[in-house]
């Protein structure tokens, strides 16, 4: 003991700063000591925790890069036809090879995966091309999503609803998703957001099947219904109490769709109910007839490659996020 | 059950009419009715009124609208005996314009419109159409007068559903050689009489062969229950939706052909479609009376190849089951070993499969199989089903994969596998004695519907190996603006989800004794 004081006299500092008295609080010993916990923080210190993340993320900037600033800075978005006809009059620069194309242009960007039926540069089609795919692929998802979640919890609370809305859902969805489009399609015009509108007028239907699932599971729990007995409100239960606990599911969600709208597209676009935008599909479609000539096969493949690593990064951020969004993972 | 079973089968059979009736809204009525015309090489040729009455023409065959034209009323009441021949003659010409009628003639287009516009049709009369010149008719400019009425839809429906099941019967034919009846014999007449093949066959009947054996899968056939989901014309112009499904494609195929008369023929005539005919016999000439001894003439041919719903099945069907033998293995074996390599494998495969676009893969997989040298444009060789039935399980399987592996884990969680591990069972004997019992309930749920789907067709694996398959149907009718077709195909579709639903529940009461569908024992 004598030996301990002397050591910290060695420190040259007075007892009283050493211990100081502390009076009694009332208030301070009924708070709990925990470490902060911030939901979103705690998000991403779990995303970013597998390194995988990171390059999974890089890739995505990359693909918005590409997509979005790159057509914009090469002028390709402002005049697209122009620039894809560019080269139409010179049969020379069509249907080359990354190395011909190259040797022929010079080396650029445009020109790494060779030139088209028209003499096109393939790289800037197909990135125009995307973005117009994952814009389409994004505006579905997000309008599908909201209408999904809103009216899904709604017919997951009421019983009334759930009875009028299984027998829609059993009906529309008995309806082949591709009449609906091909019908609309054919009685608007093949553009855009006739795309939008047919895809979305039933899609929104599953997602609120599932969500309706998900909401009647959680609904009777224990906390919510101590919730109800304390008179919450049922618009703050389902913001504060389902909502959030449904976080991971709908990111998880939101994963699969986004992928699976550029692949409704080009299936769309394969089977001749496509819209007049060369998207992805479109391309694809188009250069599927050069398979047959080996020498042009590079035409065909170059899509079908830059469509299936945007569909796998987009899922894979996604369906990442959704682990990382279940509270479960945070510990 | 049973009660239980009906209410299910009613619900279903009540959303299959709804279905019916929001397609036929959607494409009789939403689409712009000019646009059957779009892909029309006929109508090209054609001009003015004659234009405008063969579009009216088209609308009543494709079920827009009822049509009758003036000459055809005039028929009919010839038929009834209210006028005779001579009177028709003398009528049946209109003028030029309304005005110059001949007395006679106005009193008929007089009733004709008073007949028609009191039942609610319109009465529609087209001048002649002259040249610039004034004296010559333009090309098609004739004179017309018709009466017109739309379809009302619940008309449209009705009339579809009362004849999509037709039951034969001995008094469809109008005149028949000899006695109407049904006989059965034991020594099938098409095999020349001396066979033994069992046959029923009718007289008066539609088909002349109501139930006989053949050398074709199932063997036995029957013509006494007839399918008719409505006329196509994209697909194969003027046959039943239906028939173009179930009938056999291909090369003709010739054989001995025992006709009624006894004449034998190499022919490819398959007498067991006969089918009757009204004087066919008669026009025939001494061609038909060579080999027919009555009505019962019209038949389809034989051919070497299967049915577009063959063709599918087949396909659709080994691919199900090698997905099912693969599959559940592999995500079973996943959630064993969970996070291990096998997991993070089979997981990278099932981001695959749900990521990429379907197109894109089933081309990999082409590609794949031509580095194999297997053929990529079907032929109906064995081995021409090699790709497109890896085509289609590769994908099935990685369906399989995720929802195994999915039930499996979420199962070994469960308080019961606690207890059990805590009783002393091994992984091995908890996974197949406790996990994957309750995992399949789920699993085997599907399997009707994969099953029935297989009818179905995959759209873009028979387009890519150019499967003549039942796959691209809808879509087709969908861009021909072939509405009988479209809804016909829809219609199937909707009977089979609803079925392969029903079955899959009761499939699953079956296997699981928990699951109960009656209040009783809950």
């Amino acid at each position: 003991m004598e030996k301990e004081s002397a050591e910290v006299k060695e420190l040259g500092l007075s007892e009283e700063e050493l211990f100081s008295h502390y009076d009694h609080n009332q208030y301070e010993s009924e708070k709990v000591t925990a470490p902060r916990y911030s939901y979103w923080k705690s998000v991403f210190r779990v995303f970013f925790r597998q390194k995988i993340n990171v390059v999974v993320l890089v890739l995505l900037a990359l693909i918005i890069v590409f997509a979005y600033i790159y057509p914009a800075v090469t002028g390709y978005a402002a005049n697209h036809e122009e620039m894809y006809n560019m080269n139409a009059a010179d049969n020379s620069t069509k249907h080359l090879t990354p190395d011909k194309a190259i040797s022929k242009f010079g080396f650029s960007l445009s020109w790494i995966l060779g030139s088209g039926s028209q003499g096109q540069s393939t790289f800037d089609a197909l990135w125009y091309g995307s973005s117009i795919s994952i814009t389409l692929a994004l505006i579905c998802a997000l309008i599908n999503m909201v209408i999904g979640i809103l009216l899904g919890a709604v017919w997951g609370f009421s019983k009334k609803v759930d009875i009028v809305m299984t027998e829609v859902f059993n009906i529309v969805g008995n309806v082949p998703y591709v009449l609906i489009i091909g019908v609309l399609i054919q009685i608007l015009s093949p553009s855009f957001w006739t795309l939008v509108f047919a895809m979305t007028v039933t899609g929104w239907l599953g997602i609120a099947y599932f969500i309706r699932t998900q909401v009647i599971v959680i609904r009777d729990r224990e906390y919510n219904l101590a919730s109800r007995c304390l008179g919450t409100p049922i618009l703050r239960l389902t913001m504060k109490n389902i909502l959030p606990f449904m976080t991971s599911v709908i990111v998880t969600l939101a994963a699969a769709e986004i992928p699976a709208y550029i692949s409704f597209e080009v299936f769309l676009s394969y089977i001749g109910l496509g819209i007049s935008d060369m998207t992805l599909g479109k391309i694809i479609t188009q250069t599927q007839a050069f398979l047959a000539v080996p020498e042009w096969g590079f035409e065909y493949w170059s899509p079908i490659i830059v469509s299936s690593i945007i569909a796998i990064i987009l899922y894979l951020v996604g369906q990442n996020l959704g682990d990382a969004s279940d509270p479960k993972t945070h510990m | 059950m049973t009660k239980y079973l009906i209410k299910r089968i009613l619900h279903g059979l009540i959303s299959v009419i709804i279905v019916v009736m929001a397609v036929m809204l959607l494409v009789y009525n939403a689409i712009d009715r000019e646009k059957i015309f779009m892909q029309d090489p006929l109508i090209q040729k054609k001009s003015s009124n004659e234009k405008e009455v063969y579009k009216y023409q088209a609308w009543e065959d494709y079920g827009y609208l009822d049509y009758v034209p003036y000459a055809d009323w005039l028929k009919e009441l010839v038929k009834n005996g209210e006028i005779t021949e001579d009177t028709r003659a003398a009528v049946v010409k209109i003028a030029v314009k309304a005005e110059q009628d001949d007395p006679d003639v106005a009193e008929y287009v007089r009733r004709f419109t008073e007949y028609y516009e009191g039942k609610g049709y319109t009465v529609s009369r087209l001048d002649a159409v002259y040249q610039t010149n004034g004296a010559t008719l333009v090309k098609g400019g004739s004179q017309r007068l018709f009466a017109y009425k739309n379809v009302p839809i619940i008309v449209r429906m009705w009339k579809y559903f009362t004849g999509v099941i037709k039951i034969d019967n001995i008094h469809y034919a109008e005149e028949v050689t000899g006695e109407r009846g049904i006989k059965f014999t034991f020594h099938d007449p098409a095999y020349g009489g001396d066979k033994f093949s069992p046959a029923i066959t009718g007289n008066g009947t539609k088909y002349r062969y109501l139930l006989y054996f053949d050398n074709r899968f199932p063997f036995i056939h029957q013509n006494l229950v007839t399918v008719n989901l409505g006329l196509s014309y994209s697909i194969n112009y003027g046959v039943d939706v239906w028939d173009t499904m179930v009938l056999p494609q291909g090369a003709i195929v010739k054989a001995d052909t025992y006709y009624p008369t006894g004449f034998v023929e190499n022919s490819s005539n398959d007498l067991h479609t006969l089918r009757y005919s009204a004087g066919s016999l008669e026009k025939g000439g001494e061609f038909m009376s060579k080999r027919f001894v009555d009505d019962y003439t019209i038949t389809t041919t034989e051919k070497n190849g299967l049915s577009k719903m063959g063709y599918s099945f087949i396909i659709g069907i080994i691919a199900s089951l090698i997905a099912y033998l693969v599959g559940i293995p592999v995500g079973i074996s996943m959630s064993r070993h969970q996070n291990k390599l096998i997991d993070k494998i089979g997981t990278a495969y099932i981001i695959f499969i749900i990521a990429v676009p379907s197109l894109a893969y089933i081309f990999m997989f082409r590609a794949i199989g031509m580095s194999f040298n297997w053929p990529v444009t079907f032929n109906g060789t064995p081995k021409a089903y090699i790709l497109p039935v890896i085509s289609l399980a590769l994908k099935d399987i990685g369906g399989l994969m995720r929802w195994t592996r999915r039930y499996m884990i979420d199962q070994k969680n469960s308080d019961y596998v606690k207890f059990a591990r805590s009783g002393g069972l091994s992984e091995p004997e908890i996974f197949r004695g406790h996990i994957l019992k309750n995992a399949m309930i789920i699993i085997v749920h599907g399997i009707p519907g994969t099953i029935l789907g297989a009818l179905v067709g995959a759209i873009i694996t028979e387009s890519v190996y150019t499967v003549p398959g039942a796959g691209g149907m809808l879509v087709n009718a969908i861009q021909f603006y072939d509405n009988a077709a479209t809804v016909g195909v829809a219609m199937f579709y909707a009977l089979l989800s609803v079925t392969s639903l029903i079955l899959g529940d009761v499939l699953m009461a079956m296997i699981d004794p928990r699951i109960s569908f009656t209040s009783k024992g809950r």
